[in-house]
């Protein structure tokens, strides 16, 4: 009896539960980015700055400039192992010219910013609902409140525009990085000189792969500045409820950046098959 | 200046407020006493609009602060300044920072005005040698003088404070109370102030609520109040052991 199966119901009654929670979630997250643009906007047209450009460029230069090296390094190695990997087995027939134009299109269109994105989720994501977590459960959030200060122009208008403009940059570097790494193992393995290697990323890489990846980028950063803002500032239950948001934060923004880049590619493939 | 009226709070099942009806005058200093966890700070925050009730109206001048949309209720806070308990000083400026905050951010003043208030009201809570230090470098007191300084910088109409001296050594406490009452003689400020400090109670007040169980069962002046023949606030007012409080004794309210 121990292993007994559970009902139907039961199974049917769970996943019931988890939809209403996740279309809840889903809906939280919608209207909070709703919500920052409305106080964004609002202030804007009073005629004055939504957010000190200190504040806008302290995040942009945490998020971003001391994210290079983190994107660039890993970007590196990828693109070195898929150029290597891939090569290997193209050589057998004889194509290895491929394998620029397939490192390009794979990290331009797809790779560059998903990695980006998965990195920036788990470097940037937690440590902006940490932060704000924080802030929240010392009432910091509330006495912004409490002068008439907007928290979500204050708080999450700058870290969000930092991290939607970040994110197509840092893409770049990504797909840079893993180009550069591709045109090594090209000229040290399979005999491809640096302009021809050049030639064949040219000739097979399109505008439109570029504006995919950068459009993507765009999305990503906003997704995953409006999960970790919206977490850390319904942070409940002290420090520790401050450690399980950050995880969920990181967790959820990862899941949301994966599934969003797949439901990006299938509407996309709908509407350009090739 | 403040009325609340019949207003309702549960948290989940916990009913804090049942039905409490509040009027404050301009340029009176309320106390509300109560236990810890009796909803004095409920009521603050609720004046504040950064919580809703259940149901009642909650008015600060013309103004019903539970009607009000965001952007309103935005523009009234700035006529209200409020202290929190545990201070929430943003701690990642400094303490000049923290008072320069709401000039900043809701006023077009310029930077050499702002450094002037700033100046003003940091010499007013005496704390005009600190302004370079961040909160966590400050003491609990010096941490609730800035916490002031911030509450005053916009000249509010109405003060709030939550437990103001808790925590505070006895001359601290007295100085945060004298400057109280010297805010509202001088500037005609109004105060709300929940505490269950005795003697910083007895200091400031020039009336006093009592909220207990989600109700309040005594109003009065400081001297009446000290007299109450209310058991529970009887009790209260001497800390002594015996009485409704401990039992939870519901008798004692409507023994009124």
């Amino acid at each position: 009896m121990a292993n007994a199966e559970p009902p139907p119901v039961v199974i049917a009654e769970g996943i019931g539960q988890l939809t209403r929670y996740f279309l809840r979630e889903v809906g939280s997250v919608f209207w909070f980015i709703v919500n920052t643009f409305e106080e964004t906007f609002e202030r804007i047209q009073h005629g004055r700055v939504p957010f000190r450009a200190a504040s806008f460029f302290r995040y942009t230069e945490r998020a971003g400039v001391d994210s290079v090296p983190l994107v660039g390094l890993v970007s590196f190695f990828l693109g070195l192992t898929m150029a290597l990997l891939t090569g290997y087995q193209l050589q057998r027939f004889g194509t290895e010219r491929l394998i620029p134009g397939l490192v390009a299109i794979a990290f331009t269109r797809e790779l560059g910013p998903l990695l980006t994105g998965i990195m920036l989720a788990a470097r940037i994501g937690a440590a902006f609902t940490a932060e704000l977590g924080t802030m929240q459960v010392s009432e910091e959030v509330e006495a912004i409140e409490a002068m008439g200060i907007g928290p979500l122009r204050f708080l999450v208008a700058p870290r969000m525009l930092a991290l939607v403009l970040l994110m197509p940059c840092l893409s770049t570097v990504s797909n840079i990085a893993a180009i550069f790494a591709s045109s090594l193992v090209c000229k040290a393995y399979f005999s491809i000189a640096f302009p021809y290697f050049l030639d064949l990323v040219k000739d097979s890489l399109l505008i439109r792969d570029i504006i995919t990846g950068i459009l993507k980028s765009f999305l990503f950063g906003l997704l995953i500045a409006a999960i970790a803002c919206y977490r850390g500032l319904t942070v409940k239950g002290g420090a520790a409820g401050v450690g399980t948001s950050t995880t969920s934060s990181v967790v959820t923004a990862i899941t949301a950046v994966i599934g969003f880049d797949t439901l990006y590619n299938v509407v996309y493939t709908t509407f350009y098959p090739t | 200046m403040v009325e609340l009226r019949d207003v309702h709070m549960r948290f989940e099942e916990k009913k804090v407020l049942d039905g409490v009806s509040l009027k404050v005058e301009p340029q009176e200093r309320l106390v509300i006493m109560g236990q810890s966890g009796s909803g004095k700070s409920t009521i603050l925050r609720m004046i504040l609009g950064t919580l809703r009730p259940d149901s009642g109206s909650i008015f600060f001048k013309q103004f019903e602060i539970t009607r009000l949309s965001r952007r309103k209720l935005q523009r009234v806070r700035q006529h209200i300044g409020m202290v929190y308990q545990y201070s929430a000083l943003l701690s990642s400026r400094n303490v000049r920072d923290n008072v320069a905050l709401p000039l900043e951010e809701l006023t077009d003043k310029s930077q050499s005005e702002i450094d002037k208030t700033v100046d003003e009201k940091l010499e007013l809570v005496g704390m005009e040698d600190s302004k370079d230090l961040l909160p966590e470098e400050l003491s609990g007191g010096m941490r609730k003088r800035v916490a002031l300084a911030r509450a005053l910088v916009l000249e509010p109409e109405l003060l709030l404070l939550d437990e103001p001296s808790a925590g505070l050594d006895p001359v601290i406490a007295s100085v945060i109370d004298e400057l109280i009452i010297s805010l509202s003689e001088k500037s005609k400020v109004t105060s709300i102030t929940a505490t269950h400090e005795m003697g910083s109670a007895f200091r400031i007040a020039t009336r006093m609520a009592m909220l207990y169980q989600g109700k309040i069962i005594e109003e009065a002046e400081p001297e009446k109040f000290k007299h109450s023949k209310n058991p529970v606030v009887a009790q209260f007012v001497s800390g002594s052991t015996e009485g409704p409080i401990l039992e939870g004794s519901l008798d004692a309210i409507t023994k009124k």
